[in-house]
C-alpha cells in the first residue's frame, strides 16, 4: 500500500499565498509577458522527413507567417526601414524535427570561390537552451543563452550557441568542446554537437530552405525537443544583395512552436544520431572489461595449473 | 597615457621598384588559397589608381572617417558602400608551366598559358597587382588618380614622363584604426606593448566590415576560410628584434623601423582636427623621448625600458617629430597611420645643354623647391591632407642636405662654411651626420626592442583586464 504523504499546513498557507499574489496582477490586467507569443504546431508525421525543399510534402503541408523588421538596436543595423515576410512550416516524425523555410528575395546571393564582395542569404532560428524562462531576444545573456541554427547559401548550415560565452569557468568551456577563452558573444558548437542537416533551394525569385535536426541532444547547449511539449522560437533572415551580414538583417518576435503528440504512445523515441566523439574510452567502460579480462586469465591460468597438477599427480 | 608604437618610414626616392617587398612578403605569409590576390605589401607607380583600383577614393569604397556634428563617424555608418569585387583587385592567375616540358617537340617554343589560379580555367589577363608599373597604361587610368586635385593635370598627363615615382604599401598600423572601430565582433585589435594592429581568426565570421572601413584596402577577404586577414607587421620577427620580411628584403634599403612615444589619451582630439593641422597635430602627438617627463609618464604607464630607450634612437622619431621629412600617407581619411613617407624629389636633375648633354651652371646643379618637375601640390594630397607647406618642408631639408655635402665634396668648403645650408634650413651637423648615416649609408635601418618576458609589463588585455606576465 502506497502511503500518503503527510502534507504540512504551514506549506498549504504559502502556497495559497503565492497562488493569489499571481493571480492579483492578471485579475487587475498588468501584463507579465511583453509579448503573446503565438503558437504555432510543429505537426506529427508518420514517414521520413525530405530534406529536398521541393519535395511534394512541403507543398501540400500549410505555412505560417513570420513578420520580420529590419534590426535597428545596435551596430550594425539594417539599412532596410521596411517590413518582411518569413513563411514557415514545421513538422516531426518522432525522431527528427525539420523546419521549412520560405522567402521572396529577387536576388540569389551565393558565396563561391573568388567571391569577394558576395554576401550570402541567410535565415537563422533562435531556441532558448533553457525553457525555464525566455531569454532576451537580442541573443541570449550570460544566464540563459541562446542556441541558434544558422544557414548560409553557399556556405551551409551551422549550430551556433550565443550568450554563455562569459558565464562558464574555462573548465566547464572545455568540457562543452568549446575554446577556453571566449572567442567571440557567437560561438560555433563542437562538431558532435553540429546535429543539423539542411538544403535551401532558390527559384522563381523564393529561398526555400529545409533545416532538420533529431530530437535529442547530447550536447548541454543544445535543446532536446520533446513530441507534446513546445519550444520558442524566432527568425532572423539576412538579404545578402543589402550587404547584409552581422547585425544587419530581419528579425522577429518570440514564437512558440508546440511538438504535436505523436500519434502512437510510446512511438517517439528521443534519441540522438550523433555519435560521441572517439576521444578516448571512459574509465566506467573500461573497469568491467579489465576485470572480466583479469578474471578470465586468472581462471585461464589455474586451470592450466590444475591439469599440469593432475598430469604430475597421473604420471 | 603615454604608449609605445613600432612604425616604418619608407624614403621614396630610393625605391626603385623592384618589388622584392611585395615577392618576399608574399611567399612568407599569403601564399595559400584564398589569398593569392591579396598582397599585404604592394609596390604602386604614381601617378596611378594602384591596388585595388581607386583605392584612395573614399566615394567609391566608404573608408576612413568623417567629422560630422563634431563626432568622429566611420563612412560606412552614413551610407551604403560598395565593396571591392575581384576585379579591382585583379584576378589571380599563373602559367602552365609544367606544359613546357610535357609539350611535343615542334619547330616553334613551346609556350605556357596564363590560367586563373582560382578556376583554373584559361585567362585572358586584363589587371594586375602592379599593372601600372612605370606608368603603364596611364593614359587609360591616369586621370582618375584623385591626388591631381589642384594640379593641371592634362599637362602631366599629356607629357606623361614629366615625373613618377613608387609607392610601397603596408598595413599603416593606425593609431585611429578605422577596421577596430567597424568590426561588430572586436576581431581586430591593436597590441598595447607596441600597436601593431591585428586580426584574431578565432573571432572573425567574415563579415568584412574591416575591409570596407579601411580607406587603403589594406585588410583583404580570404575567400576560402571566409575570414579577413591583413599584415601583422611581421610580428614574430619583431619581437626578437628582427626587422619585418619587407624590410629585410629591401633592396633599396628604403625602410626604416623604429619605436615612437605616443599620448593616448589625444588620439580622438588629432582625429577630430581642422583637415590643414592634421599633419601638424599627428606630429605633436608624438612625444619626445628625451624629455624626462614623458620618460617618467612612459614607465608609469608600464612602457619596458627597452622601447624607452630604442624610441630615443628611433630612426622614425628623428625623421617625422624632429626632422619633420616623413609624411603620413592621406592623413585626411583621420586614421592616424603609422606608417610614414619621405616624399621623393625626382627626379633631381638639371637641364640639357647645346649638346644635350646633362650639365648646367652650379646654382642650378640642385633644384630650387619651386622648380620641381614633381608637382608640390600632387605631393600634399597624397601626404599632406592637400598642405603644400608641410611637403616643402620636408623637400627643402632633402635638398639642403644633398647641397651641405655637395659645398664639402666638390666645392671643397669647410664643414662651418658648409654648413650654413643648414641653419638655414633649421639642421645641425649632428643632424647632418645622422641623415647621412641614414639616408645615404643606410646603416641602423632598424632600432627593435625585443620583448623580454622577465620584464613585468602591464599590458591590458582586450576586455580591459589587466595581467601580469
Amino acid at each position: 500500500m502506497v502511503k500518503t504523504p503527510n502534507i504540512d499546513k504551514k506549506i498549504v498557507i504559502i502556497f495559497t499565498i503565492m497562488l493569489g499574489l499571481a493571480l492579483v496582477p492578471t485579475a487587475i490586467q498588468i501584463p507579465m509577458v511583453t509579448a503573446q507569443a503565438p503558437t504555432v504546431t510543429s505537426k506529427y508525421v508518420n514517414e521520413d522527413i525530405p530534406l529536398d525543399p521541393n519535395h511534394a510534402m512541403w507543398k501540400e503541408l500549410q505555412l505560417s507567417e513570420a513578420l520580420l523588421a529590419g534590426q535597428q538596436l545596435v551596430y550594425p543595423f539594417s539599412l532596410d526601414k521596411g517590413t518582411r515576410t518569413l513563411k514557415f512550416v514545421s513538422v516531426h516524425n518522432g525522431t527528427h524535427l525539420a523546419i521549412y523555410i520560405e522567402w521572396d528575395d529577387e536576388t540569389m546571393d551565393v558565396e563561391e570561390p573568388g567571391k569577394l564582395d558576395v554576401f550570402g542569404d541567410a535565415v537563422a532560428v533562435q531556441f532558448p537552451v533553457y525553457q525555464t524562462e525566455l531569454p532576451n531576444i537580442c541573443m541570449g545573456t550570460v544566464d540563459n543563452p541562446v542556441n541558434i541554427v544558422f544557414w548560409k547559401a553557399g556556405v551551409g548550415v551551422q549550430n551556433l550557441v550565443a550568450g554563455t560565452g562569459y558565464g562558464l569557468s574555462p573548465e566547464q568551456r572545455e568540457a562543452l568542446g568549446l575554446h577556453k577563452v571566449p572567442t567571440s558573444p557567437i560561438e560555433r558548437l563542437p562538431d558532435q554537437a553540429q546535429i543539423w542537416d539542411a538544403k535551401g533551394v532558390y527559384d522563381n525569385n523564393k529561398w526555400k530552405v529545409v533545416l532538420i535536426r533529431p530530437l535529442g541532444s547530447i550536447h548541454e547547449l543544445v535543446p532536446t525537443f520533446r513530441p507534446g511539449e513546445s519550444v520558442s522560437i524566432v527568425f532572423a533572415q539576412w538579404d545578402g544583395s543589402k550587404g547584409e551580414r552581422a547585425g544587419a538583417k530581419a528579425t522577429g518576435g518570440w514564437m512558440t512552436l508546440k511538438l504535436e503528440a505523436a500519434a502512437i504512445e510510446g512511438e517517439a523515441v528521443v534519441e540522438t544520431v550523433t555519435e560521441v566523439p572517439a576521444e578516448g574510452i571512459p574509465l566506467s567502460t573500461l573497469i568491467p572489461v579489465i576485470v572480466i579480462g583479469l578474471g578470465a586469465v586468472i581462471g585461464l591460468v589455474i586451470a592450466i595449473a590444475l591439469i599440469f597438477g593432475e598430469r604430475k599427480k597421473g604420471s | 597615457m603615454v604608449r609605445a608604437q613600432i612604425s616604418m618610414v619608407m624614403v621614396l626616392d630610393k625605391c626603385i621598384g623592384c618589388h622584392t617587398c611585395s615577392v618576399t612578403c608574399k611567399n612568407t605569409w599569403t601564399n595559400r588559397e584564398g589569398m593569392e590576390y591579396a598582397w599585404w605589401n604592394d609596390v604602386e607607380t604614381k601617378p596611378g589608381i594602384g591596388y585595388p583600383k581607386q583605392w584612395e577614393n573614399q566615394e567609391i569604397y566608404g573608408g576612413g572617417w568623417v567629422v560630422k556634428d563634431n563626432k568622429l563617424r566611420l563612412r560606412i555608418e552614413l551610407k551604403e558602400y560598395r565593396m571591392p569585387k575581384m576585379d579591382d583587385y585583379y584576378t589571380p592567375f599563373t602559367y602552365t608551366y609544367e606544359e613546357l616540358f610535357t609539350q611535343e617537340i615542334v619547330d616553334q617554343q613551346p609556350t605556357a598559358e596564363p590560367i586563373n589560379m582560382i578556376t583554373e580555367e584559361p585567362i585572358d589577363i586584363q589587371w594586375g597587382p602592379n599593372w601600372e608599373d612605370d606608368l603603364a597604361g596611364l593614359n587609360e587610368t591616369g586621370s582618375l588618380d584623385p591626388n591631381w586635385n589642384g594640379v593641371d593635370k592634362e599637362i602631366y598627363l599629356r607629357y606623361k614622363d614629366v615625373f613618377m615615382f613608387y609607392l610601397p604599401r603596408i598595413c599603416n598600423h593606425c593609431l585611429n584604426a578605422p577596421c577596430i572601430t567597424a568590426c561588430p565582433r572586436k576581431s581586430l585589435y591593436k597590441r598595447e606593448e607596441d600597436g601593431i594592429v591585428l586580426l584574431d581568426q578565432e573571432r572573425c565570421r567574415g563579415y568584412r566590415y574591416c575591409v570596407q572601413a579601411c580607406p587603403y584596402k589594406k585588410v583583404y577577404y580570404n575567400w576560402k576560410t571566409g575570414k579577413s586577414e591583413k599584415c601583422i607587421f611581421c610580428y614574430p620577427l619583431i619581437e626578437t628584434g628582427q626587422p619585418t620580411v619587407c624590410t629585410w628584403s629591401c633592396v633599396g634599403k628604403i625602410r626604416y623601423i623604429g619605436v615612437v612615444l605616443y599620448d593616448e589619451n589625444r588620439v580622438e582630439e588629432i582625429a577630430k582636427a581642422d583637415v590643414k593641422d592634421l599633419v601638424k597635430l599627428q606630429r605633436e602627438i608624438i612625444l619626445d623621448p628625451f624629455n624626462p617627463d614623458v620618460v617618467n609618464q612612459a614607465r608609469k604607464d608600464g612602457v619596458p625600458e627597452t622601447f624607452i630607450k630604442a624610441a630615443k634612437e628611433s630612426p622614425v622619431y628623428y625623421m617625422f617629430k624632429k626632422w619633420e621629412i616623413a609624411l603620413p600617407i592621406h592623413p585626411e581619411f583621420r586614421t592616424l597611420p603609422m606608417v610614414f613617407y619621405v616624399p621623393p624629389l625626382n627626379p633631381v636633375i638639371t637641364t640639357l645643354d647645346e649638346k644635350g648633354l646633362l650639365s648646367a651652371s652650379y646654382s642650378d646643379i640642385l633644384p630650387k623647391i619651386d622648380e620641381l618637375r614633381i608637382p608640390i601640390k600632387y605631393l600634399a594630397n597624397l601626404f599632406a591632407a592637400g598642405n603644400e607647406e608641410e611637403v616643402k618642408k620636408s623637400l627643402r631639408k632633402l635638398l639642403a642636405i644633398r647641397e651641405f655635402f655637395r659645398l664639402i665634396e666638390v666645392e671643397k668648403l669647410n664643414r662651418s662654411e658648409a654648413g650654413k645650408v643648414l641653419i638655414d634650413n633649421d639642421l645641425t651637423l649632428e643632424d647632418a651626420e645622422l641623415m647621412y648615416r641614414w639616408l645615404a649609408l643606410g646603416r641602423e635601418r632598424w632600432i627593435i626592442p625585443t620583448r623580454k618576458t622577465e620584464l613585468t609589463l602591464k599590458i591590458g588585455e582586450r576586455g580591459g583586464v589587466r595581467i601580469k606576465w
